[in-house]
């Protein structure tokens, strides 16, 4: 038995690779035809050829720049305000007793059920009535509310899982219940809260239809509606397109080479398990 | 503390949420009965709901997500699993790791990006899918994809080849992982093959995970219009049209703010119809 499932290593290893690569050749070719000038492109569009250009990347930086900066703005802002108010809410749900607690609990987990369909034309309204169409806080403040919901969600999981005896011993010394969550609480739950972040930045930088929506200006565009904009003016083109695509995308490799670790450890432990 | 120290940190998230939360789905439910136009409102009983039934266009587009969402749905759960069962049955852990990351790597291409990636890949001129028909010799087979109507669905099915989602691959080998080996084992020793296998032990242990990602598909796919907004604004005519965006264009393109709130209450409709048969049938039996 155990010879056959060796005899197995073999063709999983090429199967896995094949798919690997029907996965990443466009992202590769992305990555090679940016440094092609429109002749190279022409002859060999899909080799990898010298001279390799940089002029692409330095002809569509000024115009990526800015809308990359915006992302940037509205991926943190949102990113801080969920992670301060889930926090807080979460703690309070997952570590104190009071009455309507669980009633409570369940008014805001129903909102998970509510679907961005029902809620996208209301919510455009909302924010024409208050005066922010066409600003920043229309971006940030919708997302902060709709992304703490699932904050909670995964939060509170996690914070119920703490032993109650580190809290116990903290109190004993004098600890009261804003530094329990400061020194203890928060330390322990780096994790989870670091899955949060990526999560939640990983949907602002997603995010296409409601920045189209709310916004106007083409100073205030994030990437997404930025990049289709790009997109038409150099249609066929491919090497500044695809310069501009790989700027759009290095960040969150980056984030992600920071935070995997994290992020595996945090999805494989806690909250989700079924 | 004081029960009232309680209410008082949970205030901030709660006004947030009356406001940005729980406002706009009961304005959009009570608007969904009124002709609207985001200021004047005239009160109008079903007949939004009434008109939905008419409308040629939204009829196209359920037809259109059911078959996009059946087929796309189906296709990501069974090629994650099948990967996450060859990563299970691979005996080296540094390699197993290895996959796992390779796989999730394309989460951090941004839903815009991979999206142009496949307009890209689509293009009648300079596409790499035509590339490759020519390199195979099979010009004939070429096409605009995602301009002719007889394509276009189609190539909306396949974006995201090879349907392989990290998160669900990562989700269903934790769920194989939970499997006893000896349990496995026994079964070779039995005589079980492959398939067998799979459908007499992992398969049964495993429908926890499968539930819950299928729901979760369920719900993304019913939804989304990002792809068809980006890559064909539903054409050519109706042929990729689906309910979502058919709700944004009747809103923003013609006003009709209060018909396209009846819109959106139908898909959630669907949605939860959708959801609770799939927790109907689906029964894990053991609750792991």
């Amino acid at each position: 038995m155990l010879v056959s499932i060796r005899k197995m290593q073999l063709p999983i290893h090429i199967i896995l690779i094949a798919f690997l690569l029907m996965i990443f050749v466009p992202v590769l070719e992305m990555v090679n035809i940016s440094f092609k000038s429109d002749t190279q492109f022409d002859h060999n569009p899909w080799g990898v050829e010298a001279p390799f250009q940089t002029e692409n990347y330095v002809a569509v930086w000024p115009m990526i720049s800015g809308y990359l900066l915006n992302t940037v703005i509205y991926a943190v802002s949102i990113a801080l305000g969920t992670v301060f108010l889930a926090c807080i809410s979460a703690f309070v749900f997952a570590r104190f007793d009071f009455p309507g607690r669980d009633f409570l609990y369940l008014m805001v987990i129903s909102l998970l059920m509510v679907p961005p369909a029902v809620t996208l034309i209301p919510q455009f309204v909302l924010v024409r009535n208050l005066g922010l169409l066409g600003t920043r806080w229309a971006m940030i403040l919708p997302m902060v509310a709709g992304g703490q919901v699932f904050g909670i969600f995964l939060l509170k999981a996690f914070f119920e899982g703490l032993p109650e005896e580190l809290f116990e011993a903290a109190r004993v010394d004098g600890a009261d219940s804003i530094r329990c969550f400061f020194y203890i609480g928060l330390p322990l739950s780096k994790p989870i809260i670091g899955t949060l972040v990526v999560i939640n930045i990983l949907g602002t930088w997603n995010n296409i239809i409601w920045p189209r929506v709310v916004l106007s200006d083409d100073g205030l565009f994030p990437l997404t509606v930025g990049l289709m904009q790009f997109r038409q003016l150099f249609y066929t083109v491919w090497g500044p397109l695809m310069a501009g695509y790989v700027i759009a995308s290095i960040p969150l490799i980056v984030l992600f080479a920071l935070a995997s670790r994290l992020f595996v450890q945090g999805l494989t432990s806690g909250a989700l398990k079924v | 503390m004081a029960s009232r120290y309680c209410y008082l940190a949970l205030l901030p998230m709660f006004v947030f949420l009356i406001v940005f939360s729980y406002y706009p789905p009961v304005t959009a439910l009570w608007r969904s009965f009124f002709d609207w136009n985001g200021a004047q409102a005239i009160f109008m009983g079903f007949s939004n709901y009434l008109e939905l039934f008419q409308d040629k266009i939204f009829l196209r587009a359920v037809g259109n997500i059911a078959k996009l969402s059946l087929f796309r749905i189906l296709a990501i759960n069974i090629m994650s699993l099948l990967v996450a069962e060859l990563l299970f049955n691979l005996k080296n852990d540094r390699a197993r790791r290895f996959y796992q990351v390779a796989f999730l790597i394309p989460m951090v291409v941004p839903t815009i990006v991979s999206l142009f990636l496949w307009q890209f890949i689509y293009d009648g001129q300079f596409g790499l899918l035509n590339a490759l028909l020519k390199a195979l010799g099979l010009e004939s087979l070429q096409h605009a994809w995602l301009g002719e109507s007889t394509t276009a669905l189609k190539a909306l099915m396949f974006v995201g080849f090879p349907w392989i989602v990290g998160t669900n691959t990562l989700i269903y080998l934790a769920g194989l992982q939970g499997l006893s080996t000896s349990v496995i084992e026994s079964a070779i020793l039995e005589g079980c093959n492959i398939f067998q296998r799979f459908w007499k032990i992992d398969l049964p242990m495993i429908l926890g995970q499968v539930r819950l990602l299928l729901i979760l598909s369920l719900i993304s796919e019913v939804q989304s219009y990002e792809t068809q907004f980006v890559l064909t604004n539903g054409g050519p005519g109706t042929a990729t049209m689906v309910p979502g965006l058919h709700m944004y264009q009747v809103a923003f393109t013609y006003g009709r703010l209060g018909y396209a709130c009846a819109i959106g209450m139908v898909i959630f409709a669907i949605t939860l119809i959708l959801t609770w048969v799939n927790m109907r049938f689906i029964r894990p039996n053991v609750d792991a």
